[in-house]
């Protein structure tokens, strides 16, 4: 009974200096908690300082033009009395050359990431993956003067468009989104459990049965979570588009002629712009904004449920 | 290392057993190092045969040869002779995927595919059969029927695979082996991942199936290899150390070694 006393005495004695501890742990852990935290906050507050300025920036237009900006092709930035700017143009060209990138990169893309995992002996596993990181790694601005002085002249050659064409940039922007496609489709790739991939091959699955029936639809999320975070990239890209798309505000009429695209038109025309004009193109410039959030917010969306899935 | 010959086979009296599986002078390598050495063995025309041992004595390796799934691991190679039916399957040109059909496996977890039910099913089907919707459900039914699964999927063939309980899925595995009809079943350790009853029905299922399939049981559970099977494998460190009848391994073993682990004494 006192030894029961005792120690229990002697517990409250150390659980009191445990709690003085503890106190003055908790005034750093609190503070911790708030600069974290502080810093999180602030990417928010970026993202929404961002939005409003380019809001604020693009109001002139947005009330000069309305809705009309983005269903007119006439881009005529010293017109009179007022300038008549419409971003369809740029907003057509954005879309087609991500679009048609992405058709070409993506079944490339999958295709190589495929082969890596699948396939591949071991001997050739890292000088490709070494070649496609470096593909991600080159300098858009060397993609967009390649294209300008070798694959514009090899696609005049061959008829299909001038050097400066939508095709050009598609195909620049094919092989800038090549990596993303690939990378992220290996790594999803990769998270197939090697027992079931054995599961399939043990009923008799060849290898594309397996991919096929059994990688592919379950790893489907990730990969459309990759090809989105791809599109994104080629909606924005602008170096290397501005380079070869022919920053022609005309309607295309293929994809051999040449167009002009969101990012493109900024780069080539903002730095001699003023007023309605420079308006205009902070109005496309949300345009992009807002498309490419759009894309990446359904990209993150698709992979949050890729990772329930695996939790699951 | 001797086999024993099954010189007192008062079990087997009525049927002559006949060898569907033959494991001749086999060694198994993970790059450089010897996982399996020397092994000699047969697999009885329907019989269940099991492996047990403790962990990383090879016994796993040995049914991933049976089927030849270590091939898809590059640096992992087999030497000797399988014989199934007569035919080596360690040569080169054997056609994997028909082989793989001929001895299907059940894993330790249940992989189901992601797919339906029903598709989990005639998926393996398919790859080797072009027949009619018609037939393809009299197929589906059987093969669940057979895995005991049946009654509780048949209103829900279109769910997912992965919707199913851990045992529901394993047997549904199970009933994807079936389907394809194999000759011979391989497990590899079918039961560990399951709760007791589930793990029952599992070891109920494996001594119906007995009477059409040969079986091959690589478990932990020295119970379950006295429940299931008529023959049982000691391996040890990549060796087989003893191979008889099950009720002789577990009543009067032959080597100090196998006395040892199934008294509990290592393992």
């Amino acid at each position: 009974m006192t030894d029961m006393a005792m120690t229990s005495h002697a517990a409250s004695g150390a659980s009191a200096e445990r709690a003085a501890v503890l106190q003055k742990l908790r005034g750093r852990d609190t503070l911790f908690y708030w600069m974290t935290r502080i810093a999180a906050i602030s990417v928010l507050g970026l993202l929404g300082a961002i939005m409003i300025s380019l809001v604020i920036g693009a109001w002139p237009a947005i009330s000069t033009y309305g809705l009309s900006f983005i269903t007119t092709v006439r881009w005529a930035p010293n017109a009179m009395p007022t300038p008549v700017l419409g971003g369809l143009s740029p907003l057509i060209g954005t879309l087609i050359t991500s679009i048609v990138a992405l058709l070409i990169a993506v079944p490339v893309g999958l295709g190589i990431a495929i082969f890596l995992t699948e396939l591949c002996p071991p001997r050739l596993m890292r000088p490709i993956s070494i070649a496609i990181e470096m593909l991600a790694g080159i300098p858009s601005i060397i993609y967009g003067m390649w294209g300008f002085f070798v694959l514009g002249p090899f696609l005049a050659e061959r008829g299909l468009g001038g050097n400066l064409s939508l095709l050009n940039a598609s195909l620049i922007l094919a092989i800038m989104v090549l990596p993303f496609i690939t990378a992220i489709s290996r790594d999803v790739f990769a998270t197939v459990p090697p027992v079931l991939k054995e599961a399939a091959y043990g009923v008799g699955c060849t290898t594309w049965e397996v991919v096929r029936n059994v990688v592919v639809p379950y790893t489907r999320v990730g990969i459309i979570g990759g090809v989105m975070l791809a599109l994104g990239r080629a909606l924005g890209e602008t170096m290397a588009v501005t380079f070869v798309v022919g920053n022609s505000f005309r309607l295309p009429s293929s994809l051999f002629s040449p167009g002009t695209t969101i990012s493109a038109a900024i780069a080539s025309e903002f730095a001699e712009s003023a007023d309605l004009h420079q308006s205009a193109l902070i109005l496309l410039g949300l345009l992009l904004f807002v498309l490419t959030f759009a894309v990446l917010t359904i990209a993150r969306l698709m992979l949050m449920r890729l990772e329930k899935q695996k939790g699951a | 290392m001797t086999i024993e010959t099954h010189s007192s086979s008062q079990s087997s009296a009525a049927l002559p057993m006949r060898e569907r599986i033959s494991v001749r002078d086999l060694r198994f390598y993970y790059g450089e190092s010897l996982a399996l050495k020397n092994i000699n063995l047969p697999l009885y025309d329907r019989k269940v045969t099991a492996f047990i041992g403790p962990s990383g004595c090879g016994k796993s390796t040995l049914l991933r040869v049976l089927n030849r799934m270590y091939d898809l691991y590059p640096g992992q190679r087999a030497e000797g002779e399988v014989l199934l039916d007569g035919e080596n399957i360690l040569q080169p040109g054997i056609d994997l995927n028909l082989l793989r059909s001929r001895v299907g496996m059940v894993f330790q977890k249940p992989t189901p595919f992601p797919m339906t039910i029903y598709d989990n099913i005639a998926f393996g089907v398919r790859l080797y059969e072009k027949i009619s919707k018609a037939d393809m459900d009299v197929r589906v039914e059987e093969a669940l029927s057979k895995a005991a699964l049946w009654k509780e999927v048949k209103d829900k063939l279109n769910a997912s695979g992965l919707s199913l309980s851990g045992g529901q899925q394993q047997r549904l595995c199970i009933a994807r082996t079936v389907a394809i009809k194999p000759e011979v079943i391989l497990f590899d350790e079918p039961c560990s991942a399951l709760d007791p009853i589930s793990t029952a029905k599992i070891e109920e299922l494996i001594d119906e199936l007995k009477s059409e399939y040969t079986i091959a049981i690589v478990t932990h559970n020295m119970q379950q290899a006295a429940r299931v099977s008529e023959h049982t494998a000691f391996m040890y460190l990549g060796d087989l150390i003893e191979f008889n009848e099950t009720s002789n391994i577990f009543t009067t073993p032959k080597d100090q070694r196998t006395q040892d682990y199934i008294t509990g004494r290592f393992g």
